[in-house]
């Protein structure tokens, strides 16, 4: 950023202090604003019933037009962690073994995370590009002149969708899950139905399930309110929607993988 | 009445402004002409709060914007219309939503008076029955048009046009052009409008501030500024104007 620079840091810009210290001041400062951004969206939740046909439509986008890619991702993850669990298992090892993997594995782990990472490219870009080109023709700052809060217009109905509709993803993703693995165990592996329902039901808890849509529910926040913050604070035309898309993605990734760590840590 | 004062303005190295002060009198149309990229652009939205001066004021009926909470900001915004340069029309609404917006959200109208005001507004701007079509269907021209339908959608009290004719073939700039002069006639709308084509200005403006590397040169009338004695004024003048006369030759 520019407006960081001093003449000293130009001329030694590519020592190893100044990249880092470039870079730190960098991740502080959009931290900082995406905190803000945050807190104004807090401070103005009560704005939120008058946007509620916002919501509703952002629900619509997010949820149900994600429901064909969640459906596909789920089936194939629930088919393959049954297959291979059956393929990892040795002969003395009861069969009824895979379904316990399974629905353990696609629970907790697999169907959250796989779908979350799906939804961050798919989600995540399309808020990014959505709002980015309104910020570069002008439309945010048509509706500031029209006298509307814009990130309680914009933003609170994308992040309040997300953290709602995420976990119902989550719930289809893991029925689908769950008989995909159904089917790659009786159809693949040559396990009855029988073993793998027997063995889904020793393992199933119900907190394995809870677990999951409170990941959903974190991993919904985090990628619509980083896309928002990419696209609300575009700059530099159609390149920068490109740019901003794209970190987004990158983004939003990583902090799913390293959210997915940290609530197993805590809540496990 | 709208009284800019000493503004200093600047993105990273770049001084856009530079200590501009003018007074834009009540019922008329001030004009700030300049180059592209002279600031003029940044200077109308900071009317309305959409970007902080480094320094100065701007009062708007006796208030510093500079100085307003979001809130206060909200409420002065009621006053303004703002047509954009490229006119910023919601594109995933069509025509008769983007004007019925602000109007659903600011007024306790019934669905009835809606759909007659924003039939008035596109009424005033010459567009009847335009109410159905998508932003990506129309003209430049009419996309100008629609923005200034919902810029006075609210009967403002004051319009800002940033580049009103900018990107349009003569024909339909002077149809803009004489649109501007009718809401002042008519609406008794005070206006600011923001533009490097000359004949434009000189068509619509009352009074003019010339600015110059985010100088304002001279503020006055269409007399004053054309009978400047002002070396760079006069150079200003006399290099923009037979550009204009010949795009209408």
């Amino acid at each position: 950023m520019a407006d960081t620079y001093t003449g000293i840091v130009q001329d030694r810009r590519f020592t190893f202090f100044a990249i880092i210290g470039e870079r730190s001041s960098n991740f502080f400062g959009h931290l900082g604003r995406y905190c803000a951004l945050m807190w104004w969206m807090l401070r103005n939740i009560h704005n939120a019933k008058e946007y509620s046909r916002n919501i509703y439509q952002q629900m619509v986008t997010i949820g149900n037009d994600s429901i064909p890619i969640v459906v596909f991702v789920s089936a194939f993850v629930g088919m393959v962690t049954a297959v291979q669990s059956a393929y990892q298992l040795y002969d003395w090892i009861p069969r009824a073994v895979v379904g316990s993997l399974v629905v353990k594995s696609v629970l907790l782990e697999l169907t959250p995370l796989m779908t979350a990472l799906v939804l961050a490219g798919k989600v995540g870009a399309t808020i990014t590009a959505e709002l980015g080109t309104m910020r570069v023709t002008e439309q945010i700052d048509a509706l500031e002149a029209l006298a509307f809060d814009s990130i309680s217009y914009l933003i609170t109905p994308r992040v309040l969708a997300g953290m709602l509709m995420f976990p119902v993803l989550i719930i289809f993703g893991d029925l689908v899950a769950i008989l995909g693995g159904l089917i790659g165990s009786v159809a693949v592996a040559n396990i009855p139905a029988e073993s793998f329902i027997t063995g889904m039901k020793n393992s199933f808890e119900t907190w394995d399930a809870v677990f999951g849509i409170i990941k959903a529910n974190f991993f919904g926040f985090t990628i619509t309110s980083v896309a928002c913050y990419q696209g609300y604070f575009v700059e530099g035309g159609s390149e920068g929607v490109g740019k901003a898309t794209m970190r987004t993605v990158v983004l939003t990734c990583l902090a799913v993988v390293v959210m997915d760590f940290i609530l197993a840590s805590v809540l496990l | 009445m709208i009284r800019i004062h000493n503004i200093w303005k600047s993105f990273g190295d770049k001084q856009v402004l530079r200590g501009v002060s003018f007074d834009v009198v009540n019922k008329e149309t001030t004009v700030v002409l300049g180059r592209s990229g002279g600031g003029k652009s940044v200077l109308l939205k900071m009317i309305i709060g959409l970007i902080k001066p480094d320094s100065g004021s701007i009062e708007v009926d006796g208030k510093d914007v500079a100085a307003m909470t979001y809130k206060e900001l909200r409420a002065l915004r009621f006053k303004f219309g703002f047509l954009f340069q490229g006119a910023a029309l919601f594109d995933s609404m069509t025509v008769g939503e983007n004007i019925a917006l602000s109007l659903r959200r600011h007024t306790g109208w019934t669905e009835k008076e809606i759909s007659e005001g924003l039939r008035y507004a596109l009424h005033v701007v010459g567009l009847d029955n335009a109410e159905h079509i998508m932003p990506s269907s129309l003209s430049g021209g009419m996309k100008k048009r629609v923005g200034l339908a919902r810029a006075i959608a609210l009967t403002p009290r004051y319009i800002l046009y940033d580049e009103p004719t900018t990107g349009l073939d003569m024909e339909t700039a002077d149809g803009i052009n004489l649109l501007i002069k009718d809401l002042r006639t008519k609406l008794g709308i005070t206006s600011i409008v923001v533009t490097h084509d000359i004949h434009s200005a000189f068509v619509v403006g009352d009074r003019f501030a010339v600015l110059e590397n985010g100088v304002a040169l001279m503020t006055g009338t269409r007399d004053q500024i054309q009978n400047s004695e002002d070396e760079e004024v006069r150079k200003y003048i006399n290099s923009s104007l037979p550009m204009a006369e010949g795009h209408r030759s």
